[in-house]
């Protein structure tokens, strides 16, 4: 009897703590989208309303004509176009790249592949920074393709980012070896394995890998601030910055720029989402 | 008998050989010409003096840039003060953070994926963007800090961004506004904390705070460690927000060290001195990387260890 109410007791505090975390989960969202409110908040009223005295919260009217306004002199489309242009090829050889090599260490048994494996886990931990001199001398001096957008494609042929390739042999590593196995039997090869058996089965990971690199890239501005110069081949990242140093203060037309370049990421993230949480989550994460 | 079964496995290990070779080519390349090669030129390249022009004009100089750097460089020292004091507040800030609203996320509440996405949008916002946006924010009469600060509180305005003392905390808070992915890589970890522990501990009475101590955290501590070295690594080499933001300032309290050697080499194309700075940047993250690889041992529970 006394266990039957200890029990009826902790099921009422658990609903009560989980209520608690619901209230502090909307007020931690509040508190993360309030930023994004106010920049957009700002892109919807004149210039005359946000540098007002009053200050207001919400936009005394919308005043969304100031889009077309802003693209004016941002050229948005030709921006995201030339981003994409450099996003969509290295995203693809990415993730294929980072598959080919991931399936690799996970399934093969080969020469040295301790010892490689050591080398891409070691690359993990090594700062970009430290290797942007040489790369830029190489692309520059060596290679002649300053200018071009090769610097920041390239790279993405050549394995994908080590993270990526742990993160695809982690998962291969979790698919039953039976089924390549009984694969083998019937006479399939390993790329008719990895294509029949593998890929579908990692299809999660590979979009995780996927978001992965399109948000590295995304976020970049150093390597594409020193590869590009040619405004004409201006990425959203460099039509942002020479937008705002050409607009000092006009801060409704920055904000109608700045909430632009928000969009591609999100719709991204919300074409992959089911699959981005789930891949993540069934890495598990562990060595 | 044995001789004869061995033939064809051998030959079946060669292919094996060459099918992997072939499917590593990408990274082996990657490996050797954008990662480990070039980690060796910029070491070797810190004991020259070259102006960038062309391959002529290389002068060796031996450790004199290492010794300039240490002793009569003005923007150095202060850019390691900086980054330091930079880095420790944005990697405890999101740490926390990002652990509280992953704790708080893996409890059963309603539309998890919801709420999910929200904290993790901001990761997904170019980064030039945010900085852009976050300018206007930190605005000392307009934007929405001093808006809080000023008209909710009727606190004094404050200038972030634009106030020396300031600026390194302020871009801390952007940075822990973009802790999304690690809010979802430790999502992923307490996700995989074994259920039985935690109902075994709650059947012998422990409480909620005992079960988050004795099990999660020791259960996490791989998760903890990887999220706590990445974000060592990403910031200590922070540059986006010098770059498109501050430029340094005000004064040289935004400085960060990548910011520096981006422009000792793209700026002044002084490129001998500005591979030391990148030496002296890797040694300063190595330092920090071998500490809490050297000191992960007396706190990272493994498992099948000690149980």
């Amino acid at each position: 009897m006394e266990k039957h109410a200890s029990l009826a007791n902790r099921k009422r505090r658990e609903r009560v703590i989980n209520s608690v975390c619901f209230l502090l989960v909307v007020f931690f969202s509040a508190l993360c989208l309030l930023p994004i409110w106010w920049i957009f908040r700002s892109s919807v009223m004149s210039n005359n309303q946000l540098f007002a005295n009053d200050v207001p919260f919400f936009p005394p009217d919308w005043l969304f004509s100031n889009y077309p306004r802003a693209l004016q002199n941002f050229d948005f489309w030709t921006y995201l176009k030339n981003t994409m242009i450099i996003i969509v090829p290295s995203v693809i050889a990415g993730t294929v790249t980072a598959v080919l090599g991931g399936y690799a260490f996970a399934r093969m048994r080969f020469k040295g592949k301790k010892f490689l494996f050591t080398l891409v886990i070691g690359s993990m931990f090594l700062p970009v920074m430290v290797t942007l001199i040489p790369l830029y001398i190489m692309w520059t001096n060596v290679f002649e393709l300053n200018g071009t957008y090769w610097p920041l494609i390239l790279p993405y042929f050549c394995g994908g980012g080590a993270f990526n390739i742990y993160l695809i042999r982690q998962f291969i590593m979790t698919i039953p070896r039976e089924l390549d196995e009984a694969a083998t039997i019937d006479g399939a090869g390993h790329f008719r394995i990895l294509i029949s058996i593998i890929m579908p089965a990692i299809k999660a990971a590979m979009i995780v890998v996927a978001l992965l690199l399109f948000t590295q890239m995304w976020n970049d501005l150093i390597q594409q601030s020193l590869y590009i110069h040619d405004a004409k081949k201006y990425t959203i990242a460099l039509g942002l910055s020479q937008f705002k140093g050409s607009l000092k203060q006009d801060y409704s037309a920055i904000m109608c720029a700045t909430c632009m370049s928000f969009a591609p990421g999100i719709i991204f993230y919300l074409l992959g989402q089911k699959y981005f949480v789930e891949g993540i989550v069934l890495t598990g994460m562990k060595g | 008998m044995s001789k004869r079964s061995k033939k064809p496995r051998n030959a079946l290990m060669r292919a094996e050989n060459r099918t992997a070779y072939l499917c590593l080519i990408p990274s082996i390349i990657g490996l050797i010409f954008l990662t480990y090669v070039p980690l060796l030129e910029v070491f070797g390249l810190s004991f020259f003096s070259w102006k960038g022009n062309g391959f002529k004009g290389f002068t060796f100089v031996g450790l004199q840039n290492y010794v300039k750097l240490l002793t009569t460089d003005p923007y150095f020292k202060t850019s390691v003060a900086v980054t330091l004091y930079y880095t420790f507040m944005a990697v405890i800030g999101s740490m926390i953070y990002s652990l509280i609203i992953a704790l708080l996320l893996n409890r059963k509440i309603p539309a998890r994926g919801f709420w999910r996405a929200i904290f993790y949008l901001p990761y997904l916002l170019p980064a030039v963007a945010v900085y852009l946006g976050w300018n206007w924010l930190y605005n000392i009469n307009y934007g929405l800090f001093n808006f809080i600060l000023n008209r909710v509180f009727g606190l004094p305005r404050v200038g972030f961004v634009n106030d020396a003392k300031l600026v390194a905390p302020s871009l801390a808070l952007v940075s822990v506004w973009l802790a999304g992915n690690l809010i979802v890589i430790f999502l992923a970890g307490l996700q995989n904390v074994p259920k039985t522990y935690l109902e075994a501990a709650e059947v012998d009475g422990a409480n909620s705070w005992q079960r988050f101590w004795h099990i999660t955290v020791p259960c996490m501590s791989p998760i903890i460690f990887y999220n706590l070295l990445m974000a060592l690594i990403t910031n200590l080499q922070v540059i986006t927000p010098a770059l498109a933001l501050t430029k340094g300032g005000p004064g040289s309290s935004s400085r960060f060290v990548s910011y520096v050697m981006y422009q000792y080499a793209f700026e002044s194309r002084k490129f001998g001195y500005a591979a030391a700075v990148s030496v002296m940047l890797f040694i300063l993250i190595g330092i920090f990387t071998v500490i809490l690889f050297a000191t992960s041992k007396s706190w990272m529970f493994s498992q099948g260890g000690d149980d």
